[in-house]
């Protein structure tokens, strides 16, 4: 095979395959600034005749798309804060304090929770949340997601502290500090690789979540993207411009944070992958 | 020094908030799990045990099998048609030197997306009026066809939407992989006149067979669990076509309110994932030499 074929070969072969990635959203972008259904349907890759950059302003208030988009971001970002809080104080019980033993069955006791696969406990924290009254409030889903982070978390978080060498915090506590202070002040900020990682795959996982969004909220007022987009496409069905602006918006603050934060998400998301 | 790493208190304080909320959500629903799925509990009545009742009718119920068999498709598609293109595609990504950043990063793009959207985005796709697939077929006069709506098709539609969303994942995967072998071996197998060709499937593919068994063990969970991508996108229809069973699950529960055999169905779900997960690893991942470089 003559040279110049041989270099550009694969890159043939993944400009088709970048190509087939990127094709539906450029559906998506260019349909959602067209102005009827009409234009979509006749050329559906025609280029929109005027940029109806009002479809935003419409979706966004008309259909709530703000309400959804606050209601996923909050939740994503403090169950994801409260979930690295917490397996971080419980690694550093677990890792860095003197209470070997019962450190050991602690951390095998949260283990556990790994083989457990998310689906199968949908009917029983269904059920649970309905006893303890929380139904239809954000608590349904908060407290699970940021249950559902700790095992993971708590993993990640350990094996890192464990690395960090027993000196820095020796010298710390000798000088007076308190295993708190010690805590917040040497360990923590020693972690911070580690907790950006969990960090972004506990937020991309609640910001994503479907299943227990759409069974545990029913208040439209409530819902997060994810679910309110569903019922938006269901309620707007014959309003395609509308519904794709809709897809745009919530695609869209994903992927900017991924253009800025590829290499860690990246990184971040096969390290959690791993995991299942 | 000792005493500071030893306090009682602050150990608890750091320790029971966890354990608290994870034995609240994880614990104390497996155990109720195991509760309810011996009774049959319905949204009607209250439960009563029936032993292993809905086991038997889980035997015997056609639809829940049918789901199982769907789930199958999932591991087939994955596991035969994707991991291949899979390794194919790492390799081409590995050998190039310009663009090779941009093609990491944006075949991996669809996996940060969330499946519900993405769901949402391919059911236009597939739309029998405006849909991309369907215009495509009219240039060479086809007619339409219902994607989504017709039972020949409709598992087809979502396995593709499902590669697509989740290729890229194990694309980087296999990729860092392959960049992490050291460049002597390659550049020997050169030097004695190996062709790329020969270079990849005799030198790199063996060497990364730990990662590919990883990419492996991944998909067949991820066909375990998949669901959100069904929901959305046909709920389960046309008549069954596209049921798995984790949304055969969640139906029986939440449309029909029958938590007890729902939650037997779950059981058998997780039993059904742990017994593939063991046949893989006795047939397959045990035969698997080590690899030290």
């Amino acid at each position: 095979m003559p040279k110049v074929i041989k270099k550009v070969l694969p890159h043939l072969v993944l400009i088709v395959y970048v190509f087939i990635i990127l094709f539906p959203f450029v559906f998506v972008l260019l349909s959602s600034l067209k102005e009827t259904n009409d234009q979509i349907v006749t050329a559906p890759f025609g280029l929109p005749k005027k940029l109806m950059f009002e479809n935003f302003a419409d979706a966004w208030s008309q259909a709530k798309i703000s309400r959804y988009f606050f209601n996923s971001a909050y939740l994503s970002l403090s169950a994801a804060v409260a979930a690295i809080l917490l397996s971080a104080m419980t690694a550093y019980a677990i890792a860095r304090m003197r209470l070997k033993r019962m450190s050991k069955i602690i951390y095998q006791f949260i283990l556990l929770g790994m083989l457990i696969p998310g689906n199968v406990l949908f009917i029983a924290q269904y059920i649970l949340v309905q006893k303890m009254g929380i139904l239809n409030t954000h608590w349904a889903l908060f407290l699970p997601y940021t249950a559902g982070a700790l095992p993971f978390s708590v993993l990640l978080i350990v094996a890192f502290m464990k690395a960090i060498p027993q000196e820095m915090e020796e010298a710390a506590i000798v000088d007076g500090l308190g295993v708190i202070g010690s805590f917040f002040r040497i360990i923590l900020p020693l972690t911070v690789p580690a907790l950006v990682t969990v960090f972004i795959i506990n937020l991309l996982g609640n910001w994503n979540e479907y299943l227990l969004s759409n069974f545990f909220i029913s208040k439209d007022n409530l819902r997060t993207l994810p679910t309110g987009m569903v019922g938006f496409r269901d309620a707007f069905q014959t309003s395609y411009p509308l519904v794709f602006t809709g897809i745009v918006i919530s695609v869209l603050p994903i992927l900017v944070i991924y253009a800025f934060l590829q290499k860690t998400i990246i990184e971040g998301l096969t390290a959690g992958g791993v995991k299942g | 020094m000792n005493k500071t790493l030893r306090n009682p208190y602050v150990y608890l304080l750091f320790v029971l908030p966890t354990i608290g909320l994870y034995g609240l959500f994880f614990i104390y629903p497996v155990i109720q799990s195991a509760y309810y799925g011996l009774t049959d509990w319905n949204a009607l009545t209250t439960a009563n045990f029936i032993g292993f009742g809905n086991f038997e009718r889980a035997f015997q119920d056609d639809d829940f099998w049918i789901s199982v068999k769907n789930n199958m498709f999932f591991i087939l598609f994955s596991v035969f048609l994707q991991v291949p293109l899979i390794i194919l595609f790492s390799l081409l990504i590995s050998g190039v030197k310009r663009l090779q950043g941009f093609y990491k990063t944006t075949v991996f793009m669809p996996s940060i997306l969330s499946t519900s959207i993405i769901g949402i985005l391919w059911g236009f796709m597939y739309h029998p009026s405006i849909g991309f697939f369907n215009k495509f077929l009219s240039w060479f006069g086809i007619e339409p066809i219902y994607w989504l709506s017709d039972t020949k098709w409709a598992l087809l539609s979502i396995l593709i939407t499902n590669a697509w969303q989740w290729m890229g994942f194990y694309i980087v995967l296999v990729l860092a992989a392959i960049l992490a072998i050291p460049k002597e071996i390659n550049e020997a197998a050169e030097i004695d006149g190996a062709t790329g060709f020969q270079r990849a499937v005799r030198i790199t593919t063996p060497l990364i067979m730990p990662v590919i068994s990883i990419v492996v063990m991944l998909s067949i969970a991820g066909a375990m669990r998949v669901v959100d991508i069904v929901l959305v996108m046909t709920n389960g229809g046309p008549a069954g076509a596209t049921e798995v069973m984790a949304s055969y699950m969640v139906n029986k529960a939440m449309k029909y309110g029958e938590y007890g055999y729902g939650t037997a169905l779950s059981i058998m779900i997780f039993a059904i994932a742990l017994l593939l997960t063991a046949i893989y690893q006795i047939v397959f991942a045990r035969r698997q030499e080590r690899v030290e470089y």
